[in-house]
């Protein structure tokens, strides 16, 4: 219902600079994760678009304008706060009814609104409870639909899910995504949780410490990562690493890797490896790409390691292979793998990120 | 959100007027004890905040019974009275204090006396002089009237419902697991008690203190009932004095409760953060 | 590890047996650390609930020149009580001082609640300020019936601030004296209020205002339905903590007006003393107390019971 700008915003707290030069657009109606480590000033940015603090400078705009109202009670925003904020000493009727009474709408339309929405939250046997008494869930649903009532152009979500149990996370994310479809409200998500990022958003935002690191859809920031951070951030298990000195020799480069071993890279590859600002480099790629033995290919990158750990995520084998520079994780054809086996992994080139160590930044990325 | 200009200003106007209220009669009385007798009763245009001829006179009177220019005379100075608050309040906070916590502690951890919070509470919740008389028999008879002890005494029960009540609130929040620790490495329950808690709960222990001393220097009944002469507590004399000097003699009196009203304002002053905590009586979840 | 033969580092005399046992026995400990209380508490109530119960079915007075253990030579049950009943001073005093409470109280309630809505937030000099608005409460009060005695003076500040003639007095005024006790008190003890108010409002959850605000609710709507009904126990308890004391109030009365002029400022404290002091009349007294502490405790049990409603804000 409205779109969100965020334009060089920048919030300082004394020396500290939570958000720096923050630039964002969020369209009328997506549903947008902020997604970071604590800190990172995910938390901050909301509470700027609610009006709870007030930007160091920079603009936000609704729509295109400024908002209108001076006081946050009139922006129209609804917020779910981290611990909820429900009010304990009121029922869930009362609670639920809060933004209606407040406005003085007619009792008859405030029943009818309260009922139907704590139906679809399956809370509506709970009405005339003490809010203070519910289950961790129930306060949840609550919180959310004190919010959801009273229909508001943009929704703010702050880490809402992260104080329930696993099952019902996974319960909440689906109503969450059905909620805004509905209402086709523009929903903003604050979460440390890349896995409920990916599954929820239209696009995710990663920041660290103040900066957008990058904005895009899961799958784009996934397989496109922008620099380091975001190819470690997102994805699980997280993504392998290995840095070392890019050298080249005539026509054939090959990656100096930390720790001692020297692995020959393929053209392609080198070729990303060379635009790096310094020698020093880190090649990166998923565990789910990584190939146990070797495939004799030519476009393929060997390493030579031990399997240290064999960990199981559900009915898939992670290998852990040590090497002199660093653990490599595999997780093709490690089915029959042992624990102390030696092995050489492949990792497809295709499936080879090339990052400068310096900036981290990635080499061969095609972004906005 | 920055609060607007507007709110601060409506705020500092009513701040203003409390503070003017709050200041108006202390100001009056304070400048007053600094003024000579000629500025005492000066109405119309004459009145004036400020003493127009600052004197110590006042303060001379108390202290040495007799001030140049006065014909009248002192039989007794503030030297005694103010020595006998002193003693009375220190021992009895000592004594209010020292019961209460023991007894509070005992009722946190021990579970022992159940009814004692309450039945304590009951000592506050009754007019003094209703029950003084059976009081003031029992002190003649054992000879504690007009005595140091004997009024201290009074001050310690008195005030013990508020030592108890308090320094409760600050035991409950001493988390078990610290004692228990202690208790796993051999600790006997005193040590733990000694050793432990006690150095834990050492400011609200003090803020507890001050704030008993305050009450028990604040005192007026009890020393009126309790004392004659000799242990005369500085409010009683002040009241016993200000009748005695009859309608005049502001001055006097204005410097008489500058001198008794100073050290519990110091003192609460020091303790003002504090101050919450017994008072509810930890309905306040911090 | 037994510690009960171990040396305690305190330096006290190394206790064995007994001491060191009452140490480590919880139930033992317990018994000698609440003695002291137990000690004091029957000390005050027991022998003086006995001797009073005794006085009052006599009508003995010191005056008599008998012992009070022989007061009962002078038996009179139940004249006493009656006597107290019928006593027009008495209620006098009573509605004197419940009409002292009745005024003082909420006006204390008021201010101190609206001095509290002001040092929520933030702003330069709130300690300063937070200082100075607390003392009249840290003022021994019969200093502040002196300090009131002064102002209230007919040549004293507050006749020559207003341009009232010297003709005008307060204290000895028939109507305004109860005036000049009553500002007298809710200047003593409106900051207590506000201090006590103020750390209630202080404890509402902020992100519980935060939530309420961005849900639409007026500042004033946020006060009356979130900080208002979570404030509820500590309003109880100030207002409770302020009605026993009030009931008792005595040391500005004596100070500033001994009662008067005539009996117009005579609580019911006053009039106890002057019974006690001025008549005598120990006998009597006696009964009136014990009537009183009856009264007071059927009406705190009562009290107790309509408060103890489960608490809705844990």
């Amino acid at each position: 219902m409205s779109s969100i700008s965020l334009r060089n915003i920048t919030k300082r707290f004394g020396d500290f600079t939570a958000v720096s030069d923050l630039n964002l657009e969020i369209a009328d109606g997506e549903f947008l994760a902020l997604l970071g480590p604590s800190g990172c000033g995910k938390t901050t940015t909301m509470n700027m678009v609610a009006g709870i603090e007030s930007a160091s400078s920079g603009d936000l705009l609704f729509d295109g304008k400024p908002p209108t109202a001076k006081r946050i009670q009139d922006r129209g925003i609804g917020f779910v706060f981290q611990n909820y904020a429900i009010f304990t000493h009121m029922t869930v009727r009362e609670n639920l009814a809060f933004s209606l009474t407040v406005k003085q709408r007619p009792q008859s339309e405030i029943d009818k609104r309260v009922n139907a929405m704590a139906k679809r939250m399956s809370i509506d046997h709970r009405l005339d409870q003490l809010s203070g008494k519910l289950s961790v869930n129930e306060m949840q649903k609550v919180a959310i639909a004190r919010s959801a009532i009273a229909e508001p152009k943009v929704f703010l979500l702050d880490e809402p899910l992260s104080n329930l149990d696993a099952s019902f996370r996974a319960y909440m994310r689906a109503e969450l995504k059905i909620l805004q479809h509905e209402f086709k409200q523009t929903m903003v998500y604050v979460t440390h949780d890349q896995i409920e990022a990916m599954s929820l958003a239209d696009r995710i935002a990663i920041m660290d410490r103040g900066k957008l690191m990058q904005v895009g859809a899961p799958l784009d920031v996934y397989n496109n990562p922008a620099n380091v951070f975001v190819a470690q951030f997102v994805g699980s298990p997280a993504i392998n690493l290995l840095e070392g000195k890019l050298v080249t020799e005539g026509g054939n480069s090959s990656l100096h890797l930390n720790g001692g071993e020297t692995i020959s890279l393929p053209p392609t590859l080198a070729k990303n490896f060379a635009k790096s600002s310094t020698d020093r480099v880190v090649l990166g790629i998923r565990a789910q790409e990584v190939k146990a033995g070797s495939q004799n290919s030519a476009n393929e990158v060997l390493v030579h390691g031990m399997v240290e750990v064999i960990e199981r995520i559900g009915p898939v084998r992670v290998a852990h292979v040590h090497t002199p520079a660093g653990v490599v994780k595999c997780m093709q054809g490690v089915d029959a793998t042992h624990v102390g086996e030696a092995l050489t992994v492949s990792l497809p080139e295709s499936s080879c990120l090339a990052f400068d160590a310096a900036s981290g930044n990635r080499l061969n990325y095609m972004g906005h | 959100m920055k609060t607007p200009l507007s709110r601060h200003l409506v705020r500092y106007a009513f701040l203003a007027l409390a503070v003017f209220l709050v200041c108006y009669p202390l100001v009056w009385m304070t400048t007053m004890a600094f003024k000579p007798y000629s500025e005492w009763t000066t109405v119309g245009s004459g009145l004036s905040w400020m003493p127009r001829k600052p004197t110590l006179q006042n303060f001379e009177f108390l202290f040495y019974g007799r001030a140049e220019g006065l014909y009248v005379t002192l039989d007794k100075t503030i030297f005694q009275p103010f020595w006998a608050s002193l003693v009375t309040s220190t021992v009895g906070t000592l004594i209010a204090v020292v019961s209460g916590t023991l007894a509070s502690y005992a009722v946190v951890r021990f579970k022992v006396g159940a009814s004692l919070p309450l039945q304590v509470l009951q000592l506050r919740l009754f007019p003094p002089l209703a029950v003084m008389i059976p009081v003031m028999v029992m002190w003649a008879f054992l000879g504690a009237v007009d005595t140091w002890w004997g009024l201290s005494l009074m001050y310690g029960i008195v005030t013990l419902p508020f030592a108890f009540w308090l320094m409760k609130t600050f035991f409950d929040e001493v988390p078990i697991e610290i004692e228990e620790a202690a208790r796993v490495d051999g600790c006997s329950h005193w040590r733990v008690f000694w050793r432990i808690t006690l150095p834990i709960v050492r400011p609200g222990l003090a803020t507890c203190a001050l704030f008993v001393f305050i009450l028990n220097w604040s005192d007026y009944l009890l020393a009126l009932l309790l004392t004659q002469k000799i242990w005369v507590t500085l409010p009683v004399y002040m009241a016993t004095l200000t009748s005695a000097m009859g309608g005049q003699m502001y001055g006097m009196k204005a410097a008489l409760g500058l001198i008794a009203a100073v050290p519990p304002v110091i003192f609460g002053l020091v303790i003002q953060k504090h101050l919450v905590r017994g008072l509810t009586f930890g309905a306040l979840k911090q | 590890m037994p510690n009960n033969n171990h040396s305690n580092h305190t330096g006290a005399p190394e206790a064995v047996g007994y001491w060191s046992q009452v140490g480590s026995s919880p139930e033992r400990l317990g018994f000698w650390m609440t003695l002291p209380t137990v000690l004091l508490l029957l000390f005050i109530v027991v022998f003086p609930a006995i001797m009073q119960v005794y006085l009052s079915i006599t009508m003995w007075s010191p005056l008599d020149g008998t012992p009070w253990y022989l007061a009962y030579q002078n038996f009179d049950f139940p004249g006493q009580y009656w006597r107290a009943l019928l006593d027009e001073e008495l209620w006098n005093a009573l509605g004197r001082t419940l009409l002292i409470m009745v005024v003082t109280i909420p006006i204390q309630f008021a201010l101190g609640m609206g001095l509290a809505t002001l040092f929520v937030d933030e702003f330069p000099g709130k300690k300063v300020f937070y200082s100075i608005l607390l003392t009249p409460m840290m003022i021994v009060p019969a200093v502040t019936g002196l300090i009131f005695y002064l102002c209230f003076q007919s040549t004293g500040p507050i006749n020559n601030h207003l341009g009232l003639p010297v003709s005008f007095s307060w204290l000895t005024d028939t109507d305004r004296a109860m005036i000049t006790i009553m500002v007298a008190d809710i200047w003593q003890w409106t900051p207590l209020m506000f201090l006590i108010l103020l750390a209630g409002m202080l404890s509402v959850p902020n992100d519980q205002i935060l939530a309420a605000r961005l849900l639409g609710a007026s500042e004033v709507q946020i006060f009356r339905r979130i900080v208002l009904p979570r404030m509820k126990s500590v309003i109880i308890i100030v207002l409770a903590l302020r009605t026993v004391e009030s009931f008792k109030i005595f040391d500005s009365i004596s100070v500033m007006t001994k009662g008067g002029p005539g009996v117009q400022t005579e609580t019911i404290s006053y009039y106890i003393y002057r019974l006690t002091f001025g008549d005598f009349e120990w006998g009597y007294v006696a009964a009136i107390g014990l009537s009183i502490l009856i009264g007071l405790t059927v009406l705190a049990v009562q009290l107790l019971k309509l408060g103890a409603k489960p608490d809705s804000n844990k």
